[in-house]
């Protein structure tokens, strides 16, 4: 009985499986916005029927449907078996399997720095000299991609290991229009008026900012978008780069100042809302809800374009809530810089198969699926922006293609034991506050250990 | 006499009072997870689970309907009629129209928005907006209402987690790999380990004592530490990843305890039985299987019931030595967790699933828990 209870739902398993790799989201041919033509060119020239793949990455929940409905095409255009799993302990789980050998075919990084580590150990294969030079060209600031993905192998040349493919963006600040037009207050395109509008919300009466960088085990990290962002608006973009790579030290003043600087927003009771008290121990995923509440607890939140996910059920992005970009100084012409975040495809198991879903991924319409249906952007030029699921992706999709500077998530480039460690906890000390100098220190101290 | 019977049971009140109030305190965080997942997330992030029970005083922002398609035509104006909570009973108290003064007006006064625009909100939520063609187009008004409004519970994460057609087969499907993981992860240690603990008691050989002493000191072993060699022991001896893997996993890292506990049980069973049994003529073989065994029943009862709850609700073995790249084979606790999403903010998923994935291990704990309380006794007295 049971024996045949667990068939049952094998077999119901199964047919689930194949219905999902036959259901396209976008009938072929059928839309003239999609690139269909390079759907149809991959899938005259590959051929992989029989083949199975199996892709690793950190997408759960609706962003797996989402990940699943772009390989379904691919499954499709190549007669492949493509398997995706998630899961939230994407860091971890995968340096056990490349350990241990069992690795799946492709493994999708959310930060540059474990991918550049698992190359040095000789756990990735380079992607060749035709997907580097395809980036180059095809991306917006295309050098500064292929830089994210060019690391040192086990031998210690310099290759091309992992594909930049869905980005987000982090330089947003989001508002409530209407609350604005209720207040008589502007939208500001300078650093310095957002500083007088956030003095201005403050002699109203009101709070201006709402920020919340609690987030479990990785309490902390919002702070530390805060800091990238300010430093590339006090210092030129080559001070990031020094600064992610430690030839300029973490408590060079440059530093300590773009630190004070986020003091200057977060450690000032009247400017947060429930006071900078509680900075540290709100949740980043409950903060922005202070936007929505009646009478508004905030009136702004700098957070990267995936925060609409945990807007209060039934928020419309583009009417109940918009974003601007978070603005540069005037007066410091440092142009207007960008800070981004975004996910990397490695092959950890080499096959013929992977590298063609490497090769998938340099067709528009394996962005094009996925920017249709929301929470995809791309720096991809030949994708096409009409096809964005709205108006506000469209926005955010032209924030990337139009980046002076583009900087990847500093963060996410340090070594994990400062970027997802010192730096986080020392982000959370000093919310907490502790001075700025001491914090920098002791992250520095914390990286020396590290050499 | 009348005396220490009168303090005797003056003791027993307050043992049973604070015993009682040691429960509820321990159940306190069970209740709130309980309420928790008859409410809605964004209720969860608004007020804490105990202000749920009671009515309260709430201010929301409402739109009013889209005026594009629900505007008609009065005289020279445009009129939007509706009610703001789809007709359910709630009570307005005060109402506003700008976010900046939400209490601006009292049930039933007009507010005039300029130029003409007016908008009245009754007390039950009935509105009616009037304005020019101009006005009545585009966005629509927003109000801000304070509204009494009565507990509101919902069984939608139920609904959801059990028989949403994307979760509801994934579930019943883990429901099933976690059973083929846990059954055998119970039963195999539990074989081992008798034979091991009666050898151990009741045999005589050289090294038993230091066999003893290693297996106490593998209690101490942590085994996130044994992860990655094991799993590469799998992958070389062509095991993989697998049900066998994880079956083997269990039974390794469930066996010094078992060892331990049993062999400390049997130990305690009276000699003269075995010694009669020895001088019927009984071979080891029969006196473990006719008499040490049935003896024994509690601490094995007991020590199955510990097993089965440890990888009913395991994640960490599951996710090393089972899960592997085609997501074919998944089990409960991780299929809960991809439920929460990416970002991990789903609390009313959680706390519904908590519930959900206690249901088994509470059926097993109450059909076995009176070999529980005697086997928790298991080897400390005679």
């Amino acid at each position: 009985m049971s024996s045949r209870l667990l068939s049952g739902v094998a077999t119901l398993a199964l047919f689930a499986g194949a219905a999902t790799a036959q259901d396209l989201k976008f009938a072929p041919g059928a839309d003239a916005r999609f690139d269909w033509a390079s759907y149809e060119a991959f899938a005259a020239a590959h051929d992989l029927a029989g083949e199975q793949i199996t892709v690793f990455g950190p997408w759960l929940g609706p962003d797996q449907e989402l990940v699943e409905s772009v390989l379904a095409y691919f499954a499709a255009a190549t007669g492949a078996d493509v398997r995706y799993t998630g899961s939230d302990s994407f860091e971890q789980q995968i340096v056990v399997d490349l350990e241990a050998g069992s690795a799946p075919n492709i493994a999708v990084f959310p930060q540059p720095g474990l991918a550049a580590d698992m190359a040095a150990r000789g756990f990735l294969t380079p992607l060749g000299e035709d997907a580097e030079a395809w980036m180059t060209e095809a991306y917006a600031a295309g050098p500064s991609w292929v830089a994210l993905g060019v690391y040192a192998g086990a031998d210690g040349s310099d290759a091309f290991y992992a594909f930049p493919y869905k980005a987000d963006v982090k330089s947003l600040v989001w508002y409530s229009p209407e609350n604005f037009e209720d207040a008589g207050y502007e939208v500001p395109q300078t650093m310095e008026e957002l500083k007088a509008l956030t003095d201005q919300i403050v002699a109203d009466g009101e709070t201006p900012w709402c920020i919340g960088l609690g987030s479990g085990g990785a309490t902390g990290w919002p702070a530390t978008d805060w800091v990238e962002d300010l430093l590339l608006r006090t210092q030129t973009p080559d001070v990031y780069d020094g600064w992610v790579t430690n030839e300029i030290a973490f408590d060079d003043p440059r530093i300590v100042g773009a630190i004070e600087e986020f003091g200057w927003f977060a450690r000032n009771d009247a400017y947060v809302a429930g006071g900078a008290g509680v900075v540290a121990s709100t949740d980043f995923r409950d903060s922005p809800k202070g936007l929505f509440d009646s009478p508004p607890q905030c009136y702004m939140h700098r957070q990267a374009s995936f925060i609409p996910a945990f807007f209060p059920e039934g928020t419309e992005v583009g009417v109940d809530v918009d974003f601007f970009y978070f603005p540069a100084y005037a007066e410091k012409d440092l142009g207007s810089p960008v800070l981004g975040a975004g996910t990397l495809f490695t092959i950890t198991k080499d096959s013929p198969a992977a590298h063609a879903l490497i090769d998938f991924l340099q067709t528009p319409i394996a962005h094009e699926v996925w920017m249709a249906q929301g929470g995809f952007l791309t720096p991809y030029s030949a994708a096409n922006p009409d096809v964005y699921a709205n108006d506000v992706l469209k926005g955010l999709g032209e924030i990337l293609t139009n980046a002076t500077t583009f900087r990847f998530d500093g963060s996410d480039l340090m070594p994990g034991g400062v970027g997802a460690g010192s730096f986080w906890t020392g982000m959370v000390d000093y919310a907490g506050g502790k001075p700025a100098a001491d914090v920098a220190a002791e992250i520095q101290a914390s990286w020396d250990a590290l050499k | 006499m009348d005396n220490i019977a009168g303090s005797k049971s003056g003791l027993s009140w307050a043992v049973q009072i604070s015993t009682l109030l040691i429960v509820l305190l321990w159940l306190f965080p069970t209740v709130g997870l309980l309420v928790s997942s008859f409410r809605t997330a964004d209720q969860i992030s608004a007020s804490g689970w105990w202000a749920a029970l009671f009515p309260q005083e709430q201010n929301e922002v409402i739109r009013l309907a889209d005026p594009d398609e629900a505007r008609v035509p009065d005289g020279a104006m445009f009129v939007v009629s509706g009610n703001l909570f789809d007709g359910a009973e709630r009570q307005i108290t005060a109402w506003g129209t700008s976010s900046r003064r939400i209490a601006e007006f009292a049930p039933g006064e007009t507010a005039e928005l300029g130029e003409g625009e007016t908008l009245t909100i009754e007390a039950s939520g009935d509105y009616v907006w009037r304005g020019t063609d101009d006005q009545l187009s585009g966005r629509a008004q927003r109000s801000f209402v304070t509204v009494v409004s009565q507990p509101e519970f919902t069984l939608a994460n139920y609904d959801n987690m059990l028989f949403d057609p994307g979760n509801s087969e994934g579930m019943a499907r883990a429901f099933f790999n976690t059973l083929t993981v846990t059954i055998p992860a119970t039963v195999i240690p539990i074989v081992i380990a008798a034979f091991a603990a009666y050898a151990l008691a009741w045999m005589q050989f050289p090294g038993r004592a230091l066999l003893i002493a290693c297996v106490v000191g593998l209690l101490v072993v942590p085994l996130q530490l044994a992860l990655i060699p094991l799993l590469r022991l799998h992958l070389g001896i062509g095991i993989g990843k697998g049900y066998l893997g994880v079956w083997l996993a269990h039974t390794g890292f469930g066996l010094p305890l078992a060892i331990y506990l049993l062999r400390n049980y049997m130990a305690s069973l009276p000699r003269d039985i075995i010694e009669n049994a020895k001088v019927d003529g009984a071979t080891d073989f029969q006196i473990f299987t006719r008499i040490i065994l049935p003896l024994s029943f509690p601490a094995l009862a007991s020590f199955a019931i510990f097993q089965f709850l440890w990888t009913w609700n395991d994640l960490l073995v599951a996710k090393v030595f089972l899960i592997d790249a085609t997501g074919d084979t998944t089990v409960m606790t991780n299929q809960i967790v991809e439920l929460l999403g990416t970002r991990g903010g789903n609390w009313e998923i959680l706390a519904t699933a908590a519930f959900v994935s206690i249901a088994v291990p509470l059926a097993v704990f109450f059909a076995m828990q009176r070999y529980l309380v005697r086997g928790l006794l298991a080897g400390s007295v005679k």
